[in-house]
């Protein structure tokens, strides 16, 4: 396979190498930009992470897990998860018997249309 | 692909860096100029983004002590360059040679480079090593998952209605374009594509990260979040992506379900660069409108949503609109 080409699906398409050129040069264009800013930063006192005063947290200790970086999204989607997640037991024979039954039923609704 | 498609993707992305950077400072000055007189202020000088920048790059870098530094640098990089990408794809006014990779990449991939700005923004705020920036990026996730249900069934509406009418590139930005979908449907299909509208003017400032959608930012409430440890040219860096993606989203609703030009409207056969003016003129109006009732109108009428409400707006009231539209499109063609 030609790896410049344009890689077709049938419905979707796109080039990676050309957007990937089109990337650089945008870089190139935010690197410019940067460069005419002021180049010297802040050393020493002053660099402590803005907390609004309060006392700065062990390192590490402010940190969110990565456990909870959606738990926004559970906290709404409580109620479908809540029914959800205790179905997964971690029972082999559980998801067996999950699978049998879906079965079963698709070949129902197959048979019957 | 040969050397000239090479040479005109480079010079293209170029200039459409330039037409996005200027551009949407200009908006984002009308859009603070407009919110400024809806609330009854006179509000800043329509330049004042321009004049923001020219601040922030005279200001002093701050890196906290903590960030992962090369991390925190390369974000506001990546999320301008992604961005200026995008642009690309997008069809503009019927000019010539627009989009520059119009059968280089589909409405999928526009859908998909739309995240890595906002992922570049998780990943600077991640490695800012402040606990309001984690907390903000948390939710820019949050968000980012939200808005994807309702604007992956917008898609697929087109796409689908231009597969039914045997295009041959239905999942092309540029095919929608020059097909106005408004003029393939029926009643059924219209009320669908105008609950389609709907959602897309609300994805908006969800993907622009505006109020009520500004949750991972949040001023009030975590004093900037994912760009609190940001300042001078990296929150310089950080503001023209906004300022692109807000072309870029713009022009992504015009180009949807709005791609007529003026010459359709009113024909200018005597020269073709007037026939172009009035077209980008009147491309640049498009977007002022769009931009007038998906950002600015919205961000002085209602307030923040919290993290928990974006992801019911999005996934409950605006997927089911959405999933609506999109069944009303079909059942339109059967009818």
């Amino acid at each position: 396979m030609d790896p410049t080409q344009t890689l077709a699906t049938g419905s979707g398409y796109w080039s990676p190498l050309l957007w990937l050129l089109a990337l650089v040069v945008g870089l190139a264009v935010a690197l410019v930009i940067r460069s005419r800013g002021r180049k010297d930063f802040r050393e020493g006192e002053g660099r402590a992470p803005f907390i609004s005063g309060n006392k700065e947290p062990e390192q590490g200790g402010g940190h969110i897990p990565a456990s909870n970086i959606y738990w926004g999204f559970l906290e709404s989607m409580k109620s479908y998860y809540g029914r959800l997640v205790p179905v997964h037991t971690g029972v082999p024979t559980d998801y067996v018997a999950w699978l049998l039954g879906i079965m079963a039923l698709m070949l129902i609704i197959g048979l019957a249309t | 692909m040969n050397a000239t498609t090479l040479l005109l993707t480079a010079t293209g992305t170029l200039g459409l860096a330039i037409f996005g950077l200027l551009a949407g400072l200009w908006f984002m000055g009308i859009d603070r100029v407009l919110a400024a007189r809806m609330q009854a202020r006179i509000g800043p000088p329509i330049r004042q983004p321009f004049i923001d920048m020219a601040k922030l790059m005279v200001k002093q870098n701050v890196v906290p002590a903590n960030a992962i530094p090369w991390l925190f640098n390369g974000a506001p990089l990546l999320a301008l360059a992604s961005a200026i990408t995008i642009l690309l794809y997008i069809p503009m006014a019927a000019l010539p040679g627009l989009p520059v990779l119009n059968l280089h990449g589909d409405l999928v991939l526009i859908m998909y480079l739309l995240l890595i700005p906002g992922l570049a923004m998780v990943a600077g705020g991640l490695s800012s090593g402040s606990p309001y920036a984690t907390i903000g990026a948390q939710r820019e996730m949050v968000t980012m998952i939200a808005y994807e249900l309702p604007l992956a069934s917008t898609i697929i509406a087109f796409a689908w209605k231009l597969a039914q009418l045997d295009v041959a590139t239905p999942f092309s930005l540029a095919s929608v374009a020059a097909t106005p979908i408004w003029t393939l449907v029926g009643p059924v299909g219209f009320m669908g594509l105008l609950l389609l509208l709907a959602t897309m003017i609300l994805v908006a400032p969800g993907e622009l990260g505006r109020i009520p959608f500004d949750a991972p930012e949040a001023e009030t409430e975590i004093a900037g979040g994912l760009l609190v440890e940001y300042s001078g040219r990296n929150l310089a860096l950080f503001s023209l992506s906004l300022a692109v993606k807000t072309i870029v989203v713009t022009a992504l609703i015009v180009g949807l379900f709005f791609p007529w030009n003026f010459t359709d409207i009113v024909a200018i056969t005597c020269c073709p660069f007037l026939a172009a003016g009035a077209n980008i003129l009147f491309f640049l109006l498009k977007l002022f409108v769009v931009l007038f009732f998906s950002v600015t109108l919205i961000r002085i009428s209602v307030a923040r949503f919290r993290i928990t409400q974006v992801v019911d707006v999005y996934w409950k009231v605006l997927g089911a609109l959405s999933i609506v539209g999109l069944i009303l499109v079909m059942v339109d063609a059967r009818i």
